[in-house]
């Protein structure tokens, strides 16, 4: 062998490793560094011998009735369970003889009741949409799918000033009512249009994930239980729907954990009469109010690592087992015009003619407001935007390096998080004591406010980590914005490409070794190619997180250089919309043609 | 915080260490006689850069900000200085966060300080941030307004000002003349207000209502305001953004809201000024050099040269608000626009340095428990 043969093969041989390393070190200095930062907060040190760690304000949160209502009072002294035990019991006479409500839970109360409003929603529009697109054959559908991922890159001011334009007073919504001699409904600031905003970001999410399962079910198996005798229905309740269950519980704690912790859209379309913990922990840290701030983030992400905890526990569970993808061939959806009128047809098209209003209705007002002038149509702000590109100052910001930088950095963040992801989706599938717990922890990411991991990178990372001697260690620039946007978007990976992984018989991977393949080998050539689909949604993921991205590329983008296009949205807001909708278009558009890209090259990979 | 020395030979600093000179009193009535204060000299020429801090609309707002045309004439005058504007996303905050982690300041004039923001870094820093000006001689500081003035140590100097005041469509609702119209039925679900933990226009209507119905009936005027369907949003574009889509008729914005609507040749009628009770609440606007500057000498040059009365005209036609001086160059036109009320409202730092954690808290409190 060779000089350089055998340094190939040495890397070969720990590629694997030396991946999760890097993987480690990155998440540990951009993410749990930054974020330990500023929940560290919420507990201080007593000095003294031995030192005393108080959690003063941990308590002060708990026994607040503005934060839990009716549970300030367990928290205040938790071992009088008699006393509590006679309240909930006197409570529930209460109730029974209809004098009393239910209990009020304070701020945590109200956010986890708008999230579980919002799931549902987001699982009522969502699975509906899967079901067309795994079941259906129709011109563009995998354009279709692969647009369900767009809502996650569109910022929430473009979002917010869409729906305002449907849903509004004003709104097409209400012109609608009108002509159909209904009266108005007046939706901006209710919690009604905030929980069809959520559904509007996570139901694509639902759709997505779960078409992606409904593609890896086994058809045999659904033919088997048909010739034992089962019907259509009892086929797909006893063999597909226990398929499909993972990813539909996937996308339903992925929505609960995005909704519990929402703050721009609540702000945006409810008003602070809605708000929930995250903008209270948003207003805190703005005015450095850090220790509060840290108390309710400690505990906001204590709920969210308990449900993802409990989720990979679950997840785990259905595992066990491979399965060949083999799924059922799709039926057109158009095969002639008179199909069209058979019920299911129908409710196809009623549940379009609804998905279209909801998604195109205010991403058609956005773009629409971007060529509506005073006087009617108008270029004036596209105009406004090649302008500043030609005569704009050093300081000022261009819409060219916004679309080059957010194209860059997302390529970049989609390199690194693809690795990373599928480390870690390699080190948590494998059996070993604490893996769900491992898996939680790498989870992280989700599970985090997106406040706290920006401001911690602020304080961290961004000021400088003293290291003594004078010397700071500090990380910003293009490389830190990859690198925070990576850290956002591997959970995303992992997700989507553990699941099949674990599925995978550990008998091939054997194989492979015994044939004398490395560990990197097998999973190049075994692995990775049968779980080519969840690769591929990852990297879209990955991709679309990182165009997304608001918080830290903002405190991270340091001078006037790395800015990029929902940056430059939120940046030419001003007393007209225009400008800002003019650059939100030029967002969509790019961002578009970017995941018809990503799917189209990654389903080439996955016919290969 | 550890203060960096910024006696420089640039600077030209005549005496002993200023640092130790500047300081701030308990009672946060500093800057009075009885300290001894060094003084800065200006040195026969400036060389060298400047960067000036600043919040991002002042640079790079969609319309005509004033930073580049402020850069020009600044380098014009100083030939051999060049100007770096530097936008700091979280405005003041972000400096405050800096010294108290000791990480480095780059900057050596913030411009866009408001009185909460001096209320806020005060009370997080045991050192001042920002230099007193009393320290050198500034030729048109004697033109700024005393009304506008809110430091008592003299650190922020005001450059321009808004009131805050409502803004609304007259074909759909009639002039409020007090801020008690406003909870009656006339005005149910019309008005868009702003967050008072986070944005200026809102924090000021909420002192408005402070100072008309003191700190015991603030929150029972929110109360009837909330039960007449008021909607806060989180920050000032938000509820421009709904009111310009015509989702309400009336909106919390500044009094130089129709510069800007003749400017663009809006229709004036959904751009009428209300002042309530014949008031609007004051925000102006302030800059000061940083203590950690390492040429304070052409910081406060910078400062001089802001209030002058051609760049407070150009200024305040630009960034669409008040000039702070009564000797800027304004044409006829920004006079005919910019509205000012008779009565002007504004709590003084001492107030609010006292105060409007506790107010802010429990207005917000108020509001998000209903």
């Amino acid at each position: 062998m060779s000089r350089t043969g055998r340094v190939a093969a040495a890397l070969e041989r720990h590629a694997v490793g030396a991946v999760a390393a890097a993987a480690a070190v990155t998440i540990a200095l951009v993410f749990y560094l930054p974020v330990g930062i500023v929940l560290s907060e919420a507990a201080t040190v007593v000095p003294g011998v031995p030192p005393r760690v108080s959690v003063a304000p941990l308590a002060d949160v708990l026994t607040d009735e503005f934060y839990v209502g009716a549970l300030a009072g367990v928290a205040a002294d938790p071992l009088a369970v008699p006393r509590h035990a006679g309240n909930v019991a006197a409570w529930a006479g209460a109730v029974a003889a209809g004098d009393a409500g239910l209990p009020d839970f304070g701020l945590f109360g109200f956010t986890a009741y708008q999230a579980l409003v919002s799931t549902a929603a987001s699982l009522a529009l969502g699975l509906p949409g899967a079901y067309v697109l795994a079941r259906f054959e129709f011109p563009g559908r995998r354009t279709l799918r692969s647009l369900t991922i767009l809502p996650f890159i569109l910022p929430s001011v473009m979002v917010a000033i869409g729906f305002v334009a449907t849903f509004g007073r004003r709104g097409v919504l209400n012109d609608a009512l009108a002509a159909l001699g209904l009266p108005p409904v007046d939706l901006i600031g209710s919690l009604a249009v905030v929980v069809v905003a959520h559904a509007f970001y996570n139901a694509p999410l639902v759709t997505r994930v779960t078409v992606a399962a409904w593609e890896g079910v086994d058809a045999r198996a659904v033919e088997t239980a048909r010739s034992l005798g089962a019907g259509r229905r009892r086929a797909f309740l006893d063999v597909v729907v226990p398929q499909l269950l993972p990813a539909v519980l996937t996308g339903a704690l992925l929505t609960f954990v995005f909704t519990f912790m929402t703050f721009p859209i609540v702000l945006a379309l409810g008003g602070l009469e809605l708000a929930t913990v995250e903008v209270w922990v948003y207003a805190l840290l703005r005015n450095l109010r850090y220790e509060e701030a840290a108390a309710l983030a400690v505990l906001e992400t204590a709920v969210s690592l308990a449900l993802t905890y409990a989720y990979l526990r679950y997840e785990a569970a259905q595992a066990a087992g491979s399965r060949g993808a083999n799924p059922p061939e799709r039926v057109p959806l158009v095969p002639s015009a008179r199909a069209l009128l058979s019920p299911s047809r129908l409710a196809v098209m009623a549940y379009a003619a609804v998905a279209a209003f909801v998604f195109l209705g205010p991403i058609l007002s956005m773009v629409w407001t971007s060529v509506a002038g005073p006087d009617g149509p108008t270029l004036a702000y596209y105009e406004f935007l090649v302008q500043r590109q030609v005569e704009g100052t050093a300081v000022q910001t261009k819409p060219w390096p916004a679309v080059r930088n957010s194209l860059t950095f997302a390529l970049g963040a989609l390199v690194v998080a693809l690795p990373m992801g599928v480390a870690v989706a390699l080190l948590t599938t494998r059996e070993f004591r604490g893996r769900t717990v491992l898996g939680a922890i790498a989870m992280g990411p989700i599970a985090v406010s997106g406040i706290v991991t920006g401001v911690g990178l602020l304080l961290g990372p961004v000021f400088g980590i003293p290291l003594g001697g004078g010397y700071r260690l500090q990380v910003t620039g293009a490389m830190a914005i990859v690198a925070a946007h990576a850290v956002a978007a591997y959970p995303f990976v992992t997700r989507s490409v553990a699941p099949p992984l674990a599925r995978l018989d550990p008998a091939m991977v054997e194989s492979a070794r015994a044939l004398g393949a490395s560990r990197a080998r097998a999973l190049l050539d075994v692995e990775l190619p049968l779980v080519a689909a969840g690769v591929v949604a990852g990297a879209a993921f990955a991709f679309a997180i990182s165009v997304g991205e608001f918080d830290s590329t903002v405190i991270l983008a340091e001078g006037a250089d790395s800015y990029t296009m929902p940056v430059a949205v939120e940046r030419y807001r001003g007393r007209r919309l225009g400008p800002a909708t003019a650059m939100g278009t030029v967002l969509l558009v790019v961002t578009s043609v970017s995941f018809v890209v990503i799917d189209r090259l990654g389903g080439r990979f996955e016919d290969g | 915080m550890r203060r960096r020395t910024f006696l420089t030979a640039t600077a030209g600093v005549a005496g002993t260490a200023l640092a130790g000179c500047i300081t701030q009193t308990d009672d946060g009535n500093g800057g009075d006689d009885g300290d001894d204060v060094e003084t800065l000299t200006t040195p026969e020429s400036f060389e060298g850069e400047l960067t000036v801090a600043t919040y991002s609309a002042f640079v790079d707002s969609p319309s005509s900000s004033p930073g580049q045309w402020v850069k020009e004439r600044f380098e014009e005058e100083f030939p051999d200085v060049t100007l770096n504007w530097k936008v700091a996303e979280n405005g003041v905050n972000e400096y405050v966060q800096r010294a108290g982690r000791d990480a480095s300041i780059d900057a050596d004039v913030y411009l866009g300080l408001n009185v909460d923001d001096l209320v806020v870094a005060d009370r997080e820093l045991d050192d001042s941030l920002f230099m007193s000006s009393d320290v050198y001689e500034l030729e048109n500081g004697g033109a700024v307004k005393d009304d506008l003035r809110f430091d008592p140590q003299s650190r922020a100097i005001p450059y321009d000002t808004g009131y805050i005041a409502l803004v609304y469509d007259e074909n759909e609702v009639d002039e409020p003349t007090s801020l008690d119209d406003l909870t009656a039925d006339p005005y149910d679900g019309t008005l868009l207000a702003q967050n008072a933990q986070d944005s200026d226009p809102g924090r000021a209507f909420m002192l408005w209502t402070v100072d008309g119905y003191g700190e015991d009936g603030y929150l029972d005027y929110w109360r009837d305001l909330v039960d007449n369907d008021v909607r806060i949003s989180s920050s000032w574009s938000d509820s421009y953004d709904a009111y310009s889509q015509g989702e309400r008729p009336m909106v919390v914005s500044y009094s130089t809201d129709q510069v800007y609507a003749n400017r663009y040749d809006q229709d004036m009628s959904r751009h009428q000024v209300a002042f309530p009770n014949g008031q609007g609440y004051a925000n102006p606007e302030g800059m000061a050099v940083f203590e950690a500057s390492d040429s304070p000498a052409l910081g406060f040059e910078f400062l001089d040269f802001v209030l002058s009365p051609a760049v407070q005209g150009e200024i305040a036609v630009r960034n669409v608000q008040l000039p702070a001086t009564d000797h800027a160059d304004l044409d006829s036109e920004f006079d005919e626009y910019a509205l000012e009320p008779d009565e002007t409202v504004m709590f003084d730092y001492e107030t609010l340095s006292g105060s409007l954690d506790g107010w802010v808290s429990e207005w917000a409190r108020e509001i998000a428990g209903n």
